[in-house]
């Protein structure tokens, strides 16, 4: 009951209410026009399905890898996901394992394994494992393909020459972050205690292997927080402001995917083929948002990670419905068209068209509140043990994120402190 | 020709933005709160497409920005790809926003500093340009805390040097 009245309340008209001093199409029901240009970029090679990680030495073998490093993490070591991958690699000779790798990766532990990169003599680069080890593996591989020994000398956007081309293959173990089909890469200044966002090309992996075996082993409550967000990228991806037929046609399929295996991935870890579509939902996720990008949700998703160590997929699954909330006022007919990928044909030709915005936001609740049955994944901040004296802080980190830049509707302080409180669950 | 004449163009909007940011550093609270969160004696420098004009700036916490001459390395570059793109902007055809989900520029340096920076160039574009064109490129119309006339002129007998 206390979850359907959060859920009504939430769903009220703007506190704001008038269209106070907002400029371009916002509030005027015509919804937005799509860029009038736009990129999209996809090199990485996607081995996916059945015995996908078996082909790992051949795929060595074209890129002519003969000591790759393998980045990996201890649990990974432990529960012998690492090892599927190694005997998947035969005779060909490892040139170092590094699994040493902590949640929220930092600035210092990518310098060091370039260093050790360097030293064992590596030719290339297999990543396996979270957002974490993914984004590791990415830093590194820019810092080798630039020749330079420091991450912050080669922060930016869009501005790093073609350096030496380093081998790097990406297998993922769970399905949410996308890593492996992104141009993104998000890294921890320990120093500042904010996420850098890094935005190259060069981050692209030359190979993504998806493969049900990888996260099979994943427990239900991290497969709901990472399916959230996925869920999450394709829908902020549907409604940036970089959106893009081709973005779009990867965000839909992403959440058509979601929306028919999220839940058995969850209740039924060994079903192969929820595995598989959540792990392709995820890459197409991916390779949405890296080519229109993700907005406030992510912004204040970063801060929290930055500022309280919430984990990234439980700061998505807070998030998202009052991020949608936020933006709704300028996205309602891209939200509107999300209803048929949400809820089906069916719910979407029930709804009237004034309300299918709506609708779609109530989707995304009600998939969160039986995350939330099945698997206690937390619906509020409260629930995340995020400190409310710590909002200030995270605003300020939020309003300096990247992913401001292209939310569709102007992000102030106000709104982050706004959407916090919203979260917070009182 | 064509190119020069937006060269030319971008050269005198560029000018304008630093006065700009000089003068709403004084005149509003807001800009002066950004820039004031730069870091001490952080470099910027916006480059208006292959050989075009260019702006480099240094955080003064005096007067928010002081101009800076021929600055080889700065802690920020915004470059635009190309003197069409920069002139799209600086002409208030294209919110910067929209520029960069143009890909109209890339950035190098530091995202996380950048956003500060945007903020204000939004800012100065609320009060440059006429209300029609500010609010179809800015995705929201920031308050005016004085009239556009009154920060042009004030950009106007504005020193630099």
């Amino acid at each position: 009951m206390a979850g359907q009245r959060r859920q009504e309340k939430w769903l009220q008209p703007d506190r704001d209410g008038k269209e106070s001093g907002c400029g371009r199409a916002a509030g005027n029901g015509d919804g937005r026009q799509m860029t009038p240009y736009f990129e999209f970029t996809n090199p990485t090679k996607l081995c996916s399905g059945k015995g996908a990680v078996d082909n790992l030495a051949y795929e060595l073998q074209i890129l002519g890898v003969q000591h790759p490093m393998i980045l990996s993490d201890a649990v990974l070591e432990k529960i012998g996901t690492l090892r599927v991958v190694l005997q998947a690699l035969g005779d060909r000779k490892i040139g170092r394992i590094f699994t040493d790798i902590p949640r929220d990766s930092s600035v210092e532990v990518v310098n060091r394994i370039a260093q050790e990169y360097r030293d064992y003599g590596c030719d290339g680069i297999v990543a396996l494992g979270g957002g974490s080890v993914l984004d590791t593996a990415k830093g590194v591989r820019l810092l080798i393909g630039q020749g330079s020994d420091n991450l912050l000398d080669l922060m930016g956007c869009e501005c790093l020459p073609q350096g030496e081309h380093i081998p790097f293959l990406a297998i993922p173990t769970t399905a949410g972050t996308g890593s492996e089909a992104t141009a993104v890469a998000v890294i921890r200044n320990t120093e500042r205690n904010i996420k850098m966002e890094y935005i190259s090309q060069q981050l692209m992996p030359d190979v993504a292997i998806l493969d049900a075996r990888m996260t099979q082993t994943l427990p239900p409550r991290i497969t709901a927080s990472t399916g959230m967000d996925t869920l999450c990228h394709a829908i902020e991806a549907y409604s940036c402001m970089q959106k893009n037929p081709l973005s779009d046609a990867y965000a839909v399929a992403a959440i058509e995917l979601v929306r028919g295996n999220l839940m058995k991935a969850v209740c039924c870890g060994r079903s192969r083929k929820a595995r598989l579509a959540m792990a392709n939902a995820s890459f197409l996720a991916g390779a949405a948002f890296s080519n229109s990008m993700v907005g406030v949700v992510h912004a204040v998703g970063h801060a929290l990670g930055g500022v309280c160590h919430i984990a990234h997929g439980d700061a998505m699954n807070i998030l998202l419905p009052a991020g949608m909330i936020f933006n709704r006022k300028v996205c309602r007919e891209e939200y509107a068209g999300l209803l048929l990928y949400l809820a089906g044909p069916e719910v979407y030709v029930q709804t009237p068209k004034e309300k299918r915005a709506d609708r779609a936001i109530t989707e995304v609740l009600r998939l969160r509140r039986r995350l939330h049955q099945l698997t206690g994944l937390p619906l509020t901040l409260k629930e995340a043990g995020v400190d409310p004296a710590k909002f200030p802080e995270v605003a300020g980190v939020a309003l300096n994120d990247g992913a401001v830049i292209v939310n569709p509707r102007q992000v102030t302080y106000e709104s982050v402190i706004r959407i916090l409180e919203m979260c917070y669950g009182e | 020709m064509k190119n020069e004449m937006m060269n030319q163009m971008n050269r005198l909007v560029l000018a304008v933005l630093l006065r700009g940011l000089r003068v709403l550093y004084r005149s509003d609270d807001r800009v002066r709160a950004e820039m004031d969160s730069w870091r001490k004696g952080l470099t910027l420098k916006l480059v208006c497409g292959p050989g075009g004009a260019a702006l480099a700036v240094r955080q003064d916490d005096a007067c928010g920005v002081v101009q800076v001459r021929r600055a080889q390395r700065t802690d920020i570059t915004m470059r635009f790809k190309s003197v069409s793109g920069a002139f799209q902007v600086l002409s208030g055809q294209v919110g910067i926003s929209d520029a960069y989900a143009r890909h109209l520029f890339a950035l190098e340096g530091d995202i996380y500093q950048t956003m500060s920076f945007v903020r204000c160039v939004e800012y100065i574009e609320a009060y440059l340009f006429p209300g029609f064109m500010a609010r179809r490129i800015l995705r929201e119309v920031p308050e005016k805390k004085l009239s556009s006339l009154r920060v042009y002129a004030l950009a106007a007998v504005e020193r630099v040097r």
